[in-house]
């Protein structure tokens, strides 16, 4: 049982996610302010996100049906009605002194994904806004507040404690992203703050009756730290509880440079939130018009587009996986089989392209390679100009300068020899070159038709068509 | 009602109040639930709390952006600013 | 001078706008009952001249070129709005509210902004941070409140309309006890948009003036569909004035049983009384109708009222706008220094019960049984409306009372809003009049009608005003 790997000496780690997630909208969540990452500080800053006296929320539809496409992309029940609840607390970054979020009726509630065969259950996913930022390093006595990012749209989604060590709990998380980025709800830009991760952790003995007791770890922001951060927490909980001691229900935080989670100073009375129902916004009903408008709407989802590159194109299901992995690659992917092969055209971006991303530690994005240039490499391969490992060395180029593989192959002659009579020629020079290799061919040694290959094949700088050479040396050499 | 709940009160509400005074602050917030507590005979389980009067269903706009930033007008308004940001008395996380 | 007379005097240019504000601008700095917080001369000038410029434009507006005091409760663009707060003593808005704007586009010139309860919690007008509002009527008592600025203006006849907002009687009791006119419109109605909040789910902006007429006038200026308030409702447009003349025959009134056991004053009741021989001859039919629930209403109003403006009033924290105290230490105390200096104590005491009522462990006791009130209060009034067209009622237990008055009851002021509260929690729109003149002070009526039947409301009241004096009467 998959259970039983995930024990740490002994103890069940029980690991729940709330991942929040930056919705890939317009405007803000409640007000018309450009949502927009890296402007100027305090520029895309409405009246309604400043808090001012009077301002008032009107809610973004483009947020709720973000919302909505993440509910139908996890199977989940969509609210009929969902509310809002002011969430209570004083922070400089936060203007309303309250932020509006979804406590009792969230807009998503019961989604399950596929993590590796095993399904995670989603709690709910509800929306609320994303506060301000402070930062505390301009001056030394004051700290500064950018309101840019008060009032952008959020997704929190919440799993329910089905995981059970880091691995799987980060491989959820790249489940998630994969659905936010493939359905265009989120960028999914860790780095940049529009994947935040929040990990309730607890460890138990495996046949205890009842979870331990849970700390939270808050803000992670890769993959990699979460990793870090949950296993940390593991082992700092075992150590707690093998020496008799108990864990704590606290909040803390974790330090990546120090690779350690540490607690968040305890306030000297516990924070109470006073969630009631937001006045200024009436319950809002999600109509079944609307829901099925977002559906037709929608892009498929990776286990949809896997299995419609495998009838369509003939993939196996390794290579409709890989290309399906990220959107990017398998749009990238659908534009080069519009004109070209899609077996070849597979085998390449899985084994060279791919090859080139991971070397260079880019994604297909960024690099110079694009579905037109690629496509005419392809083509090129197809109908014989150049041989596979020519195309390499184009490919190779083409990363470098983004140029056109025709202009590649023109600028460096490495155009493929198919002239039958050219070919001939060089063939006949070899073979009288070397009569000696040809006598012990003709005797019976069949491996020297090799050394007659690379020969034609050094002669022209491996320009030579390999299949005309082959049948050219074999004419030759039967005479 | 006593003076560590109030002292709870005072921080959540962040409101400052004199040692001295808290006894009389405690008078006159019991006095009010005094008022507010004759409600708690009633029997109501049978009803749905109301929020808002009308019981609308929520309206949404169209997803699109209508600048009203007025940077330099927020800035100048604020108790205290640079030419970028709110500034305040350092936090320390 | 009365509304209607005038916006006749600019209507047939016997007057202009300009000398119409010149006029309004002597009276408010002859003031001496500290009406206003703060007056605006050059823009109302300025606005004047706009509309004398464009008279065609505006001399079929609602409100043609009539000089008007708002409550310094409405954000104006770049003009002070206080709230009656130290808080807000300084800060100019970068925006108008709907109201606002409403009322321009509609005519009116704005002169002044009214002196009001410190963010509309009080029924007096002691709360404010500007001082108390004196009664035009006897200067040793209170306008009543919150809106009490807004009330005297009328009654002073300082200006013929004014604004104000009513979250628990906050227009209906000062009118009644200023002796004019004041309506408190359906919940929805007219747009919160830049009306400083106090409690987002009864707050509602209504118009003032000696009569109905007055009042039917400014409120089809302020009332608008207005998309930037989610709680602002959809609906079939109605011209108020117009409707004013409209028969709606006559109608069955119901009046409460047993509203002596309520601690009404005599003064009050007889008033009341009278009124009721009023209605009766105009050929309306009286019926009694059960309203036991109605003084649970008030428990209800103190536990929502405060819950919903602890959180309204947590963005003054001093630092984005408005006060910031000085001394400084950290942030947390920036916060705790900046709010117990910048409100007044009613505001503090408020923000603290609207804080334990929501806070954990209370919050079903308390907040949720208050909503269950508010259902049970609501529900009450729908089956009264079924079987009579309105309710009229006393709007306050007592005539205008003294100053910093003492009483044995320690919640004597909150129980004056017993009879104005029901209506907000249910979302109705009210009306009060002047129905009665004793001991030398006006006394107020009200109606309360059934969902956006302000229309009704104001005819009826209207109808009475043709054949009554109360509401011509002036200090």
């Amino acid at each position: 049982m998959a259970q039983n790997d995930t024990l740490i000496k002994g103890w069940q780690p029980v690991i729940g996610l709330e991942v929040h997630v930056q919705l890939m909208t317009n405007t803000k969540l409640f007000s018309p302010a450009k949502n927009k990452f890296g402007e100027d500080a305090n520029t895309l800053v409405d009246l309604i996100d400043m808090g001012l006296p009077g301002v008032l929320p009107v809610l973004n539809e483009g947020a709720m049906r973000q919302g909505i496409k993440f509910g139908l992309a996890t199977s989940a029940k969509i609210a009929k009605t969902m509310i809002f609840d002011r969430k209570n607390y004083f922070y400089p970054d936060l203007p309303k002194g309250y932020q509006i979020t979804q406590l009792h009726f969230p807009i998503v509630k019961d989604g399950v994904v596929d993590v590796n065969g095993k399904e995670v259950r989603i709690h709910q996913a509800h929306l609320e806004e994303d506060a301000g930022k402070s930062m505390h390093d301009k001056y030394d006595d004051r700290s500064v507040i950018d309101l840019n990012r008060s009032g952008v749209p959020l997704l929190e989604i919440v799993s329910e404690p089905d995981l059970r060590s880091a691995s799987e709990a980060v491989d959820y998380l790249k489940k998630i992203h994969q659905i936010i980025t493939y359905l265009d709800i989120s960028d999914g830009n860790m780095s940049q703050g529009s994947m935040r991760c929040d990990a309730n952790i607890s460890i138990m003995r495996p046949d205890a009756d009842e979870f331990g007791t849970r700390a939270e770890i808050k803000n992670i922001n890769s993959f990699k730290f979460v990793e870090k951060a949950i296993n940390f927490e593991i082992k700092r909980q075992i150590k707690i509880l093998e020496n008799g001691n108990k864990v704590e229900q606290e909040t803390r935080l974790y330090d990546a440079v120090k690779d350690e989670t540490r607690s968040m100073r305890t306030k000297e009375f516990a924070n109470d939130y006073r969630y009631f129902p937001c006045p200024d916004l009436v319950p809002t009903n999600i109509s079944d018009e609307l829901i099925e408008d977002v559906r037709k709407n929608m892009d498929e989802l990776p286990e949809e587009k896997e299995s419609r590159f495998r009838s369509q194109y003939n993939l196996d299901e390794y290579e409709a996986k890989v290309l399906c992995a990220e959107k990017i690659t398998a749009k990238f992917y659908e534009e080069v089989c519009e004109v070209t092969d899609p077996i070849l055209s597979a085998k390449w971006i899985i084994g060279e392209i791919n090859a080139l991303l991971n070397k260079h530690d880019v994604s297909l994005a960024e690099s110079k390679i694009n579905s037109k240039n690629f496509a005419g490499l392809i083509m090129k391969i197809k109908d014989g100009t150049i041989s596979g490992k020519i195309a390499k060395e184009v490919l190779e180029e083409m990363w470098q300068t983004g140029s056109d593989s025709q202009e590649i192959i023109k600028s460096k002659g490495l155009e493929q020899i198919s002239d039958e009579s050219e070919l001939e020629s060089i063939a006949q020079s070899i073979l009288d070159n070397n009569p000696s290799q040809v006598e012990a061919f003709k005797s019976g040694k069949d491996k020297l038709f090799g050394f007659f290959v690379g020969q034609v094949m050094k002669e022209t700088q491996g320009k030579a068509n390999p299949g005309a050479v082959n049948a050219i040396l074999k004419r030759l050499l039967s005479n | 009602m006593d003076k560590i709940e109030l002292k709870n009160l005072l921080f959540l509400a962040r409101i400052n109040a004199d040692e001295k005074e808290h006894p009389e602050i405690i008078k006159k917030l019991q006095n009010t639930f005094n008022l507010i507590d004759e409600m708690q005979d009633l029997d109501l389980s049978d009803l749905e709390p109301l929020n808002n009067p009308l019981e609308l269903n929520n309206v949404s706009r169209k997803d699109e952006n209508n600048n009203r930033n007025k940077k330099k007008e927020f800035l100048d308004n604020s108790p205290e600013s640079d030419d970028d940001y709110f500034t305040v008395p350092k936090i320390i996380e | 001078m009365n509304f209607k007379d005038q916006r006749e005097k600019f209507r047939s240019k016997a007057i202009s706008a300009k000398e119409a504000v010149k006029e309004a601008m002597q009276k408010i700095k002859n003031d001496n009952l500290n009406i206003f917080i703060n007056d605006f001369e050059t823009q109302a000038l300025k606005q004047a001249d706009f509309i004398d410029n464009n008279f065609e434009k505006f001399k079929n507006t609602p409100l043609s070129g009539v000089p008007i005091a708002h409550k310094d409760i409405f954000c104006t663009n770049g003009l002070k709005t206080t709230c009656g707060s130290k808080m807000l003593e300084n800060f100019v808005p970068p925006y108008d509210s709907t109201v606002i704007k409403n009322c321009n586009e509609a005519g009116s010139i704005m002169v002044a902004k009214t002196n009001m309860d410190e963010f509309a919690m009080g029924s007096s007008n002691e709360t404010s941070y500007f001082g108390a509002v004196s009664n035009p009527w006897n200067s040793d008592l209170v306008p009543g409140g919150s809106s009490g600025g807004a009330a005297a203006c009328v009654a002073a006849d300082i200006t013929s309309i004014s604004t104000g907002t009513d979250t628990g009687g906050s227009i209906r009791q000062p009118a009644a006890l200023c002796g004019v006119t004041g309506l408190k419109p359906t919940y929805g109605l007219v747009s919160r948009w830049g009306m400083i909040a106090f409690c987002s789910s009864m707050d509602q902006a209504g118009p003032f003036s000696r009569d109905a007429f007055g009042c039917a006038a400014l409120l089809d200026a302020m009332a608008s569909y207005d998309e930037k308030d989610s709680t602002c409702s959809k609906r079939v447009e109605k011209n108020f004035e117009s409707l004013l003349t409209k028969n709606f025959g006559s109608l069955k009134i119901g009046v409460i049983k047993n509203i002596d056991s309520l601690g009404i004053n005599t003064d009050v009741m007889q008033s009341y009384e009278t009124s009721k021989s009023v209605l009766t001859g105009l050929g309306h039919k009286l019926k009694e109708v059960d309203f036991s629930e109605l003084s649970s209403g008030i428990c209800s109003y103190y536990v929502i009222a405060p819950a919903e403006c602890s959180s309204n009033l947590s963005r003054f924290d001093g630092v984005k706008y408005g006060y910031r105290a000085s001394n400084q230490k950290d942030i947390s105390n920036l916060y705790m220094e900046t709010r117990s200096e910048g409100f007044g104590d009613e505001v503090k005491k408020r923000i603290l019960i609207g804080t334990h009522v929501l806070s954990a462990g209370f919050y079903d006791a308390y907040y949720l049984q208050a909503q269950k009130v508010r259902r049970m209060i609501k529900n009450k009034f729908e089956s009264i409306f079924k079987d009579v067209d309105l309710i009229f009622m006393p709007t306050t237990l007592d005539q205008a009372f003294e100053k910093n008055r003492k009483d044995s009851d320690p919640n004597r002021m909150y129980k004056e809003d017993l009879l104005t509260i029901p209506a907000n929690l249910a979302g109705l729109p009210a009306i009060s009049f002047p129905n009665g003149f004793k001991n030398s002070l006006p006394v107020g009526g009200q109606f309360i009608g059934n969902y956006f039947s302000e229309d009704l409301l104001l005819a009826t009241t209207h109808k009475i005003q043709e054949v009554t004096d109360w509401h011509k009467m002036t200090p």
